[in-house]
């Protein structure tokens, strides 16, 4: 869980007071909406490199899930059918009816899935980037939580030097990776990351789709991209070089660029 | 003071490069460095260690949970204090304790409890804790959860214990729609109920609502001390009693020597293996995410609070922090009493046959403290156990498992 490089353009810091708690959402750019989920990667709870890219072309909304970042843990919210109903009626709310792009990270991109499932009318597009969710017994993920905070960088950097220095000092920044750790283990403790059910539905998605894998993902199996791109129609692949898992954090210009190519044209890069 | 003997049946033979190839022995340590031979024989050692500790004189005898480790090999607790019912006659017998919230049933623990009340003719004390780090991934329960099966598993078994009518109990942890358990303990309402603590505010105001007693984890005295107070100031400000020494514990690795130094040296190698291996979790393990509720986190870092990690101390620094009990009997003798007094405990569980103690060496330990110890701080300090709630029932029915335990023939029912 890691912030990015810094970014310039303006974009809005938004508290919205929802039926479960309050919700942190930051929203830059004009153009389509897209719907970004974050992950495990780049911290969630910052504008960064890849919002302000994306929102050169798009209207980006960037929520903390319930539980990370800086919204509020929302008790009841425990599994991640929660999170769908939570977005379907965030969208709702912000009168995005038809027509959303859906980018999702890592955590995010089962996220991503799991919405495009449930309602396949409301999305133009999905992007599902190095994503969890398809439970392959022999492929689950790498047990990030059986790290230390060193070896979790290690895991998902490829390049040490894009891993960014830990302060000791920072108590505030030692508690949120702790909240986004265990939000993450909220919702993906058992069963691990995944939604063994997913699979099987992923028919029903009809956005057009691209699967992100990430050339050096030490997290997720690339047995699960393949199978998200086997398992949705047309899906098209792409594979980000020179990155580990956190695309979003170490190469986060050809990640949003890849992203803006695809649900601009429909192309991959 | 309340003598107990604490076991926790370590596995203590590790290959001679363990350093090197492992950073933990728990959770992912292979078990083919278990050998069964070496096991079985382990486990009849440690159980004869316990009833001979209740010949020795130990009010209570000790026995809890751990999984997947050899740290300790009592993944069933309960086994083991059902072997301990019938050929004990006297002495407490103490699960200290079930991990309820990694278990997923319950109910299954207060029925067990409930059995071994009746097997133990109502010498029984119920520990209930959280679980270590490693085991929430050793039984794969969400420890975003803990916390909250903690306290729901324990309402719901001293319901089933109490409630005489069959009830319901559906929440998002447990769905029962049928919870009326045979048998009831034997001890009114039921067996006295042991926390096991180390130092978080809601669990301690819990205990003290409770009336439960409170045992603390390894820690400095001082640490220690805070946490104790805590819970007094809790029962006396919120929920309007005064606690007695019988209401805390003390839980502490311990070595008799003939002097000082002699404890020291014979000590060394047992304890400094059970702090420097056995008490190392694998990376990562040791708070998985949740475990510690995000306010308490919270709280703990914005205070800077930092355990200090004991997996390098070297025996000296580990007395001289109060995180063991090492000396002559006279030295041990008056440590207990000194911190008898100060932290106001009235239970004391000394783990003697700790870490990768030889077993004529235990045995020693075992004796000493037994011999030359106890008999010193016996009446010095106060530490009845009532039942909690208070009961009037005596040890009773002793006599029944008495020729069991010697090796004779078991009672034939009249």
């Amino acid at each position: 869980m890691t912030s990015t490089s810094e970014v310039t353009a303006t974009h809005e810091d938004k508290q919205l007071e929802t039926r479960e708690g309050v919700v942190h959402l930051l929203r830059g750019g004009a153009g389509q909406p897209v719907l970004y989920l974050h992950g495990i990667g780049a911290a969630p709870g910052y504008w960064n490199a890849v919002h302000d890219r994306l929102s050169k072309t798009f209207d980006v909304i960037a929520p903390d899930h319930p539980g990370f970042g800086f919204s509020d843990v929302m008790d009841d919210l425990d599994h991640i059918d929660d999170l769908v109903y939570h977005y379907l009626d965030l969208l709702d709310r912000l009168g995005l009816q038809q027509g959303v792009h859906l980018v999702g990270v890592s955590f995010g991109g089962w996220l991503a899935a799991e919405l495009a499932v449930h309602s396949p009318e409301r999305f133009a597009s999905l992007v599902l980037a190095a994503p969890f969710g398809i439970r392959i017994p022999g492929h689950l993920p790498t047990d990030f939580f059986l790290m230390t905070a060193k070896q979790q960088g290690q895991a998902l950097f490829h390049d040490p030097a894009k891993i960014p220095p830990a302060d000791p000092a920072d108590a505030v920044g030692a508690f949120q990776m702790y909240k986004n750790l265990t939000g993450v283990a909220r919702f993906g403790w058992v069963p691990f990351l995944s939604d063994p059910k997913l699979e099987r539905r992923l028919y029903r998605v009809k956005a057009r789709t691209l699967v992100i894998a990430a050339e050096h993902d030490a997290v997720v199996p690339s047995e699960i991209t393949e199978r998200y791109a086997a398992s949705i129609s047309d899906a098209k692949q792409h594979t980000l070089g020179g990155t580990g898992h956190a695309l979003d954090a170490e190469v986060p210009e050809a990640f949003a660029e890849a992203v803006t190519k695809f649900v601009s044209t429909g192309e991959e890069a | 003071m309340k003598f107990v003997f604490f076991h926790l049946m370590p596995y203590p033979y590790l290959p001679d490069d363990f350093d090197e190839k492992y950073t933990s022995m728990s959770l992912t340590y292979p078990n083919s460095h278990f050998d069964p031979e070496k096991g079985h024989e382990l486990y009849h050692r440690y159980l004869d260690q316990l009833e001979w500790a209740e010949e020795l004189g130990f009010d209570g005898i000790a026995v809890n949970e751990h999984h997947q480790t050899s740290y300790g090999i009592m993944p069933s607790p309960n086994i083991m204090a059902a072997t301990l019912a019938r050929r004990t006659s006297r002495a407490q017998i103490m699960v200290l304790g079930n991990a309820i919230p990694i278990r997923d049933n319950p109910i299954r623990v207060a029925e067990e409890i409930a059995m071994l009340d009746h097997l133990a003719s109502g010498r029984l004390a119920c520990g209930f804790v959280r679980g270590i780090g490693w085991e929430y991934f050793a039984q794969s329960i969400n420890p975003t959860r803990s916390a909250e099966r903690f306290f729901e598993a324990h309402d719901l078994i001293l319901k089933s214990w109490t409630e005489t009518e069959p009830f319901e109990w559906v929440t998002r942890n447990y769905e029962y729609r049928y919870v009326n358990i045979w048998p009831r303990p034997l001890q009114k309402p039921y067996p006295p109920i042991y926390m096991a603590g180390s130092g978080t505010p809601d669990t301690m105001r819990w205990a003290a609502k409770h009336h439960h007693v409170y045992m603390s984890v390894i820690a400095p005295t001082q640490s220690i001390k805070g946490w104790f107070n805590g819970y007094r100031k809790a029962a006396r400000e919120e929920f309007g009693w005064e606690p007695g020494p019988d209401r805390f514990g003390w839980v502490t690795p311990t070595y008799v020597g003939e002097t000082d130094k002699k404890a020291i040296e014979e000590a060394r190698g047992p304890i400094e293996w059970y702090f420097h291996k056995s008490l190392k979790q694998p990376p990562g393990a040791g708070n998985p995410p949740g475990y510690v509720p995000l306010d308490s986190m919270k709280a703990a870092l914005s205070r800077g609070v930092r355990r200090i990690p004991t997996d390098n101390m070297p025996i000296e620094e580990l007395i001289e922090g109060g995180y063991i009990l090492v000396g002559s009997a006279e030295t041990v003798a008056e440590r207990i009493m000194e911190l008898g007094t100060e932290l106001g405990f009235g239970t004391l569980g000394v783990n003697l046959a700790v870490g990768s103690i030889a077993e004529n060496q235990a045995k020693e330990n075992i004796e000493a403290f037994a011999k030359e110890v106890m008999p010193k701080v016996r009446g010095t300090v106060r530490g009845d156990d009532p039942p909690n709630p208070p009961s009037a029932r005596p040890m009773a029915k002793t006599a029944i498992v008495s020729d069991a335990r010697k090796g004779g023939e078991p009672r034939t029912p009249s």
